[in-house]
């Protein structure tokens, strides 16, 4: 399909995969617990958590690799397991570690797989290995090749189904520096194209630096989604503040009930902020207690600190 | 490139079972074939030619054994070899329904088996015509039993094997298959008081196309019973493996 048939297409698609209280047991443990997630077309998606949150789980069970025991979900707007077929053609996906025949080479492990789907997948095998670097080693068995190189194998073999959707479960795995940068260059290039990249990970920065939308997933649960930047925002403002006396100015600062916590640091306050405290008001009640302010600055907050809060008050809680 | 092309291609891509298989099917041939007539060419007068219709059976019965060993190592492979390298996982996300991978392998695997056990054939007939010497030739009628011999024993094995191998390892399903073939099966047929049960021993029923004269203790039966039980053998365990294709966490 071509990128602007493909862009055309997914603006009468709201959204790829929509679950809707998905579960999935072994026994008595739930992997994935009633969840309810909605991954927009068009977009690279995020979906973090720790590991053994119930990631790969999940992906698993929306590829049909394992059954649901509870809830209902849809790929590319179409009910599943009921329609299947029609939606996976259209899906690529690499689920954990990809998997390879490895007394074959890598043009032949696609021709395989090409095999079972539709006769035009063939075809694209060549672009496929060249878009990912491959081509020069695409006769060489797959047992010579490194992890990076199979992943990229495994993107390669992703694209010969010409997915609108791609799935792939810690594609960063395994890789180095500069390979870590091309995938990140690879999936934003595939958003470009009109695809949607649903990403599986536990590496905050890379999710973070690549996707556009997340979820933060732990122990089976949704805890938080949304847009990249809307949950980095999410929760009090935070106020870095260098100061000549540490011990003085959590002092002066100590009564102040609009401060909600205080971390104290080589000659740095970290302060979360509420009730409409700014930077200036806490400046003033510094100088006031005749303390040195050298620097004072909003922190912005990350990805990570969001989900370290989420996952912690999780853990808490329990 | 179809799904059965893809299975023929896993399967000779694998050197070292291709190679045995080879051995097995073509090399055991040669190799009794260069045997006897080294034997009747250093004493012309206590070993006969190398050909005619009494060695062809005995040939055939060698063939019969060994290419069922080729078909036990091709059906335990194509049966295992997505599972154990993790491929079948790839080959489930594209949608292909899981009936429809497991039923290509058997397709797969005969396309790969069936040649190498013709070529052994035909060097085991060539030879017993062209080197019988005073011999007598073998007969149509003859040639035809060690084809359907031949043929069945093999084509069931590799039914078996795919079966098999959907619920274990491949070194398992081989060990299984040739203990079944070589030892557990005669001891059934060789104990008596069984009576007619033991015509539905696969083995039993693969004997029966056997000429007359090879081997003693065939079980009486019809070529349609035989041929029935055969099929049978091959449906339970084709059904059985996948059954469990269809149900496996992949």
């Amino acid at each position: 399909m071509r990128t602007a048939d493909r862009a055309r297409s997914l603006t009468f698609m709201e959204s790829v995969i929509e679950t809707k209280g998905l579960t999935k047991r072994f026994g008595e443990r739930t992997a994935v617990d009633t969840v309810d997630l909605v991954v927009p077309a068009g977009v690279a998606f995020g979906f973090l958590g720790p590991n053994g949150a119930g990631k790969t789980t999940l992906i698993r069970t929306l590829l049909g690799l394992t059954r649901a025991s509870g809830g209902e979900f849809s790929l590319l707007g179409l009910p599943q397991p009921a329609k299947r077929r029609q939606a996976l053609a259209r899906v690529g996906a690499i689920v954990e570690e990809p998997k390879f025949h490895p007394h074959l080479t890598g043009r032949e492990n696609l021709k395989i797989v090409a095999a079972a789907r539709d006769r035009a997948a063939a075809a694209r095998i060549d672009d496929s290995l060249e878009r990912v670097g491959l081509a020069h080693r695409a006769d060489d068995r797959v047992k010579a090749y490194s992890l990076g190189m199979r992943q990229r194998l495994g993107i390669a073999r992703c694209l010969i189904a010409d997915p609108t959707l791609l799935i792939l479960d810690e594609p960063m795995n395994g890789l180095d520096p500069a390979g870590i940068l091309e995938m990140r260059h690879l999936i934003r290039a595939f958003v470009g194209e009109g695809r949607t990249v649903f990403l599986s990970s536990h590496l905050l920065d890379e999710v973070e630096k690549t996707c556009d939308r997340v979820a933060i997933v732990d122990q089976g649960r949704v805890i938080l989604q949304g847009a990249v930047g809307e949950i980095g925002a999410d929760g009090e403002p935070t106020l870095v503040v260098d100061v000549d006396d540490v011990a003085a100015a959590e002092g002066a600062l100590a009564g102040e009930t609009r401060i909600s916590r205080i971390e104290a640091e080589a000659g740095r306050l970290r302060l979360s902020l509420a009730d409409g405290l700014g930077a200036a008001d806490v400046n003033r009640l510094l100088v006031q207690a005749g303390i040195a302010v050298s620097r004072l600055e909003p922190a912005r907050a990350t990805l990570e600190d969001t989900f370290l809060a989420v996952t912690s008050r999780l853990e808490s809680n329990e | 490139m179809s799904l059965v092309s893809a299975e023929i291609l896993k399967l000779v891509r694998r050197r070292g079972t291709m190679a045995w298989c080879a051995i097995l099917t073509i090399g055991s041939v040669l190799i009794a074939y260069v045997i006897l007539i080294s034997l009747h060419a250093a004493n012309p007068a206590h070993h006969g030619p190398a050909g005619g219709r009494e060695n062809l059976k005995n040939l055939i019965f060698l063939l019969g054994g060994l290419a069922n060993v080729a078909a036990i190592l091709i059906g335990s492979a194509a049966g295992s070899q997505d599972v154990s390298s993790g491929v079948f996982r790839e080959l489930v996300v594209t949608g292909r329904p899981r009936g429809t991978l497991f039923n290509v392998r058997l397709p797969g695997a005969l396309a790969v088996l069936l040649p190498l056990v013709a070529t052994g054939f035909g060097i085991a007939v060539l030879g017993a015509f062209a080197l019988a010497g005073d011999r007598p030739h073998p007969t149509g009628s003859e040639i035809w039993h060690d084809a359907a011999y031949v043929l069945s024993i093999t084509s069931v094995d590799v039914a078996l094997a795919i079966g098999l191998a959907a619920f274990a390892s491949s070194r398992v399903v081989v060990g299984v298959l040739i203990a079944w073939n070589a030892i557990v099966s005669h001891l059934l047929i060789s104990i008596t008081s069984l009576g007619g049960a033991r015509k539905f021993i696969d083995v039993a029923a693969a004997q029966h196309f056997l000429p007359p004269g090879v081997n003693d203790r065939v079980i009486p039966m019809s070529g349609v019973t035989a041929v029935v039980i055969l099929l049978v053998w091959a449906a339970v365990f084709q059904r059985a493996g996948r059954w469990w294709v269809l149900r496996r966490d992949a």
